[in-house]
């Protein structure tokens, strides 16, 4: 019994690894943008993360790292609705001691791949900047693995590659834009289903960021590659999971990040690295807290 | 020696004064509303590039113009270059002749 409490304490963190919004698009670091995908052209996005949680408390001294590969594509049907598949690689390591023994459990592969469309409902075009709304809708499918085993069993729920649930989800994301700064703003919430006896909390996410033109100081003409500090902030509250219907008291929370960055912008391509540091983790019994989750990436056009 | 009649020489003289006229590549500044970083400048040059006649475009971020070069003799239609603006999520403030050829160009 007490292997599955110590697993059942995994879940926590590693659904927060699991729910990061892993399909960001556009201006923005860690989520979309409502900047416009011009008709008939496709954007490809690959973003490496690298998550660690270790700072456990209890006797289980337990130590999480996720590494993910997140490939995304991006199509415009016209300049209002763009179309977003995004496919995960995860890498996925719980290290745990149990009776004096230190454990290690892991595994990796292909997780769920997200699928969403963005329509813009409102713009405004003005000389030098633009103000846009958008709203999205989508669903995560069960494209990854959710029953795979090792030595000891099958893998629990938050450390499988994916969840093995439809997962829909939604949201509005502002985006008011300038030569000089660039402000997005996203709201959104992710049902996740139940599958193989675990329910994920959903995910209420509230983001925003602020991305600053450090390099060129000045405009003198033609296309100039622009180099961008970033700031973000991301709220994520997930609510408790469910184990066989049953809520676990030691999962889901709140946690607020700070997210420093910097990105250089082309007219094809974009290059960015950001961490991701929590604020504040007001968790749920013997959640995990995370340590950091760092990003780095590019994307292209085409 | 047969001398061409005054007349008919400056026919002639100004009819290839017309054709070289014509056959000058003509330039057009487009004031692009909504254009405010490099990434969203190949939207709207793929754009404007699939117009029929377009030889180079030029983009200027700071003043938010695209200078937009036809090939010889070629005329740009003003509603499809609306269209081109639109679909890449802008919108077309004005457009002008201008007899400056482009610098800076970007071969399509």
């Amino acid at each position: 019994m007490r292997i599955r409490h110590s697993f059942l304490l995994l879940f926590s963190v590693a659904m927060v690894f699991l729910s990061q919004n892993i399909v960001a698009w556009g201006a923005p670091i860690t989520f979309n943008t409502a900047l416009p995908v011009a008709k008939d052209e496709f954007l490809i996005r690959e973003q490496f993360i690298l998550g660690q949680s270790g700072k456990d408390h209890t006797a289980a001294e337990r130590d999480v790292s996720v590494q993910s590969v997140v490939s995304v594509l991006a199509y415009g049907i016209n300049s209002d609705l763009a179309l977003f598949a995004a496919l995960p690689y995860v890498n996925k390591t719980l290290k745990l001691t149990m009776n004096g023994t230190r454990l290690t459990r892991s595994t990796s592969g292909i997780g769920d791949m997200t699928f969403f469309g963005r329509y813009t409902i409102y713009k405004n075009n003005f000389k030098g900047g633009n103000f846009r709304i958008a709203p999205f809708a989508g669903i995560k499918m069960p494209t990854g693995n959710s029953r795979n085993r090792d030595e000891f069993g099958q893998l629990p729920a938050g450390l499988q590659p994916g969840s093995g649930s439809w997962d829909p989800l939604g949201g509005i994301v502002m985006t008011y834009q300038t030569l000089s700064l660039q402000i997005d703003t996203q709201i959104s919430y992710k049902a996740n289903m139940a599958a193989n006896g675990f329910e994920a909390g959903d995910v209420s996410r509230l983001d925003s960021s602020l991305q600053y033109r450090l390099w060129p100081k000045s405009l003198s003409g033609g296309v100039p590659g622009f180099l961008y500090g970033v700031l973000e902030m991301n709220l994520i509250h997930q609510g408790k999971s469910k184990i066989n219907a049953v809520k676990d008291l030691n999962s889901g929370g709140t946690r607020l990040f700070l997210v420093p960055g910097i990105q250089y912008v082309t007219r094809r391509w974009i290059a960015e690295v950001s961490v991701q540091l929590p604020i504040i983790q007001n968790l749920n019994g013997t959640g995990l807290e995370n340590d950091y989750i760092a990003r780095t990436g590019f994307r292209f056009n085409f | 020696m047969k001398i061409i009649p005054k007349t008919a020489l400056i026919f002639i003289l100004m009819l290839f004064s017309t054709m070289a006229a014509s056959a000058e590549p003509l330039t057009y500044a487009l004031k692009v509303d909504g254009l405010a970083c490099p990434f969203c400048t190949f939207g709207i040059e793929k754009q404007l590039g699939k117009i029929d006649g377009v030889d180079k475009l030029t983009t200027d971020l700071d003043s938010g113009v695209v200078l937009m070069t036809m090939k010889d003799g070629i005329l740009l239609d003003k509603t499809k270059a609306e269209k081109a603006v639109e679909q890449a999520g802008f919108t077309l403030r004005g457009l002008e002749q201008v007899k400056t050829p482009a610098s800076n160009v970007i071969e399509k």
